[in-house]
């Protein structure tokens, strides 16, 4: 749209002013002062001193064996689950992507895991995965499998709870990469045919660069709140057995809410902060040019 | 060009097999709902309750949850109203003038992506400052910051979409930017408004941690009232499911509403063609 | 004069309004049926002491957070807290708690019917009183009945390990009667083929509470937390080594999955008849009387949990994780009055609150166990009698869990450790000097001297009762 106008200029600052104001107004005392918490000892059970350290908390997170331990599960989480999402997001979104009768409502039931809150999610699948009681394992054996120890062991309760967060945001995949695919001319899909290419050079060569914006939203997103997964934890496992199955933000949780070491756990929150903003810059950066920001 | 062929079958196949998968755990949630206590774990598992009564839900929404369910919408809605509309203005002058380049964009982002863990007592002590604390306006606006920067992102993806020449033409008939704003883009981008309305509404609706620490007795929210439902010697796994069911609904219905702009909505902005 | 006689006018006016308007407090505490007792009396403390009471329920695993911020911030918000006794030390520790002892005098709280664990340790911080009892919690041995009496069972026993099948009082007969009972489906157990797999016994697995499960072994062993000259963690001695490797073969004879299991799941798997035995809270016999929600009605035997033999004699402990008791916030606006509600709670309700199949409250007085026929929940006195009997032998030897500051983060770190053990991640003695290196750096984070102080204090009066 060519260069700014001076008169144009003032209607865009006065445009982004109400959102820079109320993020500010309401970030910045936070922001602020629980990064001068993390610069703090202050383990609030006692007394409640706060003295200056400095950067002792991050220096201890270092050597902090259990919060390694929690990132590398919500890594799994992100490289598992959100992997797993994207990919039946996008089969199913392609699925989806021609018309039949009853398509909106095939959809609108895709949609439905998205709407229990997360809360709820976890008691539904507390149930679903009780080793003598629950449905899953009962629905297994009929079909001749052995009992699988959902929740019980320290190898396979982290993927039961990677693999109830995909059931419970895959729709969120669906849903914006239907969209994107539904925004592509047909006259595209004609043209490719034309030249003789076959289903996956359409996909390939057509479709997929055209969804890649959607894609890197879509994924931006859903790596943010994975990031920050906790419900699943706390009612599925309470992070067990033993700390098999913590992720960062419950471990955070529990040094900040239970434990109330609260400038360590605002250190450990500024870790979270930068490891996700890395992550966003490198998948950013890595689609730069031909992406949507 | 829609021919039945094996293909096609395949298709079908695949989607009503995961339609299924997707489906069970939320059929599970509604036969819980129904269950008597020695119902929920069994062997063999109860699949199909012994009663059909809607006990639990008048015992769950008696609960608080009818008042949690008002709380939430009050909350959802408000928030929602406040990303949408400020949202889509920075969005455009985003779009449209770049304003402040990519690292701003970047900034309103990352605002979001701050853990809670470490903004929940530092926003306590502020909103005790402002008085907020058990009030609705504290959680709209704590909220805003979750969904504020998603609007902005979402929203600036479909202004990027749009032809710039439909404004400028609005231009030249007169319109001032404002005008053109109001009256050219935001109409042509309202699918792309509405479908990230629906995921804001759903984010305030679904979130717990804030709701829990900023509200008390006059601010309930749905999922701090669903989890005072899972007790130290009692976990009212009935009454939960019957209360989640009760909640989903306005989300679902506004889902149904919303459907036709939902799929089309997000068409729109995403793609950059 | 005019202006005066205002003034004067307005004065009554205003006096006589403060007057007629009860006191309103606030209570807070664990959402759900432990909340009740505060509505069902609403009117009488209206009617007796010009209260009116708003409750506030907040959800059970986040209520020590929630106090707690409101607490640091300092918004006066709750007048009456019901606080778990873990973190009583801490609350009080920080002059957030308002010391009772003035108002006893006045009002007695009758301290002496109340079971020594809950009187001395769970109730008091630094020799002051700051709470009264509500619900007293203890760890108590639940088995079947029915197939400790069945003679074909009990010929079995007696020719594999040479003496009569009874309730388990030590613990390597509790091994003994957890492995003899284990048994695969298609096996017979009392005559019947078994459709499933049944198992000796299970315990709480998950980190936050499983302390306590070792616990019981390890303060049957002698165990204690620290050493109290030197304030070195104790947790890795003998005593725990021992308690865990007692731990390790008790595991063999449980469900597969029990380190996933919390409350919700021990219960269920006792009371769906799956599993012999459990050391379990006293409402898991209370809901077994229930045929509603439990398979094995009237099948129920209640018993301390074991111990070691020493000198002839059963030397045990039962530990007592969680309970509940009643606290006024230090910025009350009126701390007489909320003492006068919690009074009325603690003392004069009390035998109907935790006999009554609609609250989730546990006996705590010498008085609760004296009246076995309040308890509605059983088909008969003689079955409330032996629940009673049983649990009333475990409050009496109950051990209290650490009350000290930092409790959540030691019961946490240990319970984190005991699962690795468990697990079979690491061995025993290496899992605990792990947890005994986490409980030092924790004492170093949190003042070594002051917990030591703190600590000195707890053990004096544990020693005062006999528990130590």
């Amino acid at each position: 749209m060519g260069g700014l106008r001076k008169r144009d200029w003032w209607m865009a600052f006065l445009f982004v002013l109400p959102v820079v104001v109320i993020l500010l107004a309401i970030s910045i005392f936070p922001m602020v002062y629980s990064f001068y918490l993390s610069l703090c000892r202050w383990d609030i059970g006692m007394g409640g001193q706060r003295t200056f350290i400095g950067a002792g908390n991050y220096l201890r997170l270092f050597s902090d064996a259990r919060f390694f331990n929690s990132l590398k599960n919500t890594g799994r989480v992100l490289l598992f689950g959100v992997g797993t999402q994207f990919a039946l997001g996008l089969s199913l979104a392609l699925l989806l992507n021609r018309s039949f009768r009853g398509r909106s409502l095939v959809v609108t039931l895709f949609l439905l895991p998205m709407m229990i809150s997360p809360v709820v999610v976890g008691c539904i699948w507390k149930i679903i995965y009780h080793y003598q009681y629950g449905p899953l394992n009962y629905l297994l054996n009929l079909l001749g499998i052995r009992s699988v120890n959902w929740l019980g062991s320290g190898s396979i309760s982290p993927y039961s709870i990677v693999l109830a967060d995909i059931w419970e945001w895959t729709p969120f995949m669906v849903i914006t990469l239907l969209a994107g695919l539904q925004a592509i001319p047909d006259d595209l899909y004609e043209a490719a045919r034309v030249d003789g290419a076959n289903r996956w050079q359409i996909f390939s060569g057509v479709v997929f660069p055209l969804l890649r914006p959607v894609v890197i939203i879509a994924i931006l997103i859903r790596v943010m709140d994975a990031f920050k997964i906790f419900d699943l934890v706390v009612l599925l496992t309470m992070g067990g057995p033993g700390q098999a199955s913590e992720s960062v933000a419950f471990y955070n949780y529990l040094t900040g809410f239970k434990y109330f070491s609260m400038g360590y756990a605002s250190a450990m929150s500024y870790v979270q902060l930068a490891v996700i903003v890395a992550i966003a810059n490198v998948f950013l950066r890595s689609f730069k040019g031909r992406a949507v920001v | 060009m829609r021919r039945r062929d094996g293909v096609t079958v395949a298709v079908f196949v695949g989607i009503f097999v995961l339609l299924a998968v997707a489906l069970a755990p939320f059929a599970w949630n509604v036969l819980t709902s129904f269950k008597e206590k020695g119902e929920y774990f069994t062997y063999p598992p109860v699949f199909v309750p012994s009663s059909f009564d809607l006990e639990h839900y008048v015992r769950g929404l008696h609960l608080g949850g009818a008042k949690g369910i008002k709380d939430s919408f009050i909350i959802a809605s408000l928030t929602t109203l406040l990303a949408i509309a400020l949202g889509s203005l920075a969005a455009y002058s985003l779009s449209r003038f770049r304003i402040g380049g990519d690292n701003f964009a970047f900034w309103i982002l990352s605002v979001r992506m701050m853990p809670p863990i470490a903004s929940v007592l530092p926003l306590f002590l502020f909103f005790r400052f402002l008085r907020w604390l058990d009030t609705y306006q504290a959680l709209i606006f704590t909220y805003a910051l979750v969904n504020i920067p998603f609007a902005v992102w979402m929203m600036k993806g479909f202004f990027d979409e749009l032809p710039v020449e439909l404004e400028e033409a609005a231009l030249i008939d007169g319109c001032g930017r404002l005008g053109a704003f109001v009256r050219v883009a935001l109409p042509l981008v309202a699918p792309g408004l509405v479908a990230t309305a629906l995921f804001c509404f759903m984010f305030s609706w679904n979130e717990f941690l804030f709701a829990l620490i900023l509200g008390r007795s006059r601010v309930v929210p749905i999922t701090v009232n669903i989890a005072g439902l899972i007790g130290g010697h009692e976990i009212l796994w009935a009454e939960i499911s019957a209360v989640s069911i009760v909640a989903s609904v306005p989300i679902i219905v506004l889902a149904i509403l919303l459907q036709r702009y939902l799929v089309r909505g997000l068409t729109l902005g995403a793609v950059k063609g | 004069m005019r202006k005066f006689l205002l003034f004067l006018f307005a004065f009554v006016l205003l006096a006589s309004v403060a007057y007629a308007s009860p006191v309103k407090l606030v209570v807070v505490g664990d959402a759900g049926h432990n909340l009740k007792p505060f509505e069902w009396y609403a009117k009488d403390l209206k009617e007796k002491f010009d209260v009116e009471l708003e409750v506030i329920g907040v959800p059970f695993g986040e209520l020590y957070e929630k106090e707690k911020v409101e607490l640091i911030a300092g918004t006066g918000a709750f007048d009456i807290m019901i606080v778990f006794p873990k973190f009583l030390a801490e609350f009080a520790a920080n002059g957030w708690l308002y010391p009772l002892d003035e108002f006893v005098a006045k009002l007695d709280p009758k301290l002496d019917d109340v079971t020594p664990g809950y009187r001395d340790f769970y109730c008091k911080y630094g020799g002051k009183l700051y709470a009264l009892p509500y619900d007293g919690d203890v760890l108590s041995l639940y088995y079947r009945k029915d197939l400790l009496e069945n003679e074909e069972e009990r010929k079995a026993f007696k020719e594999k390990y040479g003496y009569d099948l009874k309730v388990p009082e030590t613990w390597d007969e509790y091994l003994d009667v957890a492995e003899f009972f284990t048994r695969k489906a298609g096996e017979k157990l009392a005559g019947e083929v078994l459709q499933r797999d049944f198992y000796g016994t299970a315990y709480y697995g998950q980190k936050d509470q499983i302390f306590a499960w070792w616990g019981n072994i390890f303060a049957s062993l002698g165990g204690v937390y620290f050493d109290e000259e030197t304030m070195e963690p104790a947790i890795n001695s003998e005593a725990g080594v021992k308690a865990l490797e007692i731990m390790k073969e008790i595991h063999k004879y449980c469900p597969p999955d029990v380190l996933a299991y919390g409350y919700e799941e021990l219960k269920d798997v006792f009371l769906n008849g799956d599993c012999f035995m459990v050391i379990q809270w006293p409402c898991v016999g209370k809901k077994g009387a229930d045929p509603a929600q439990s398979k094995i009605v009237g099948k129920i035997g209640v018993s301390h949990v074991p111990g070691v033999k020493k000198d002839g004699e059963i030397y045990y402990r039962a530990m007592m994780p969680c309970g509940r008791v009643l606290a006024i916030a230090a910025q009350s606006k009126d701390p007489w009055k909320a003492y006068q509600v919690i009074h009325y709670l603690s003392v004069v309700t009390s035998l109907d609150d935790v006999s009554t199949p609609e609250t989730g409250l546990d006996p705590y007085r010498y008085s609760h166990f004296a009246h076995p026929e309040a308890y509605e929940m059983f088909a008969n006195v003689e079955d409330a009698k032996i629940y009673l009997a049983g649990v009333q032998k475990n409050m009496e030897k109950g051990y209290p869990e650490m009350v000290l500051p930092g409790t959540v983060e030691y019961e946490e770190t240990l319970g984190v450790a005991l699962t690795k053990a468990l697990a079979g991640e690491l061995d025993p003695k290496s899992a605990l000097d792990e947890a005994a290196q986490a409980w030092r750096d924790i004492l170093e984070r949190f003042g070594k001297e002051q917990q030591k102080a703190l600590y000195q204090e707890l053990v004096k009066g544990w020693k005062a009762v006999g528990l130590w």
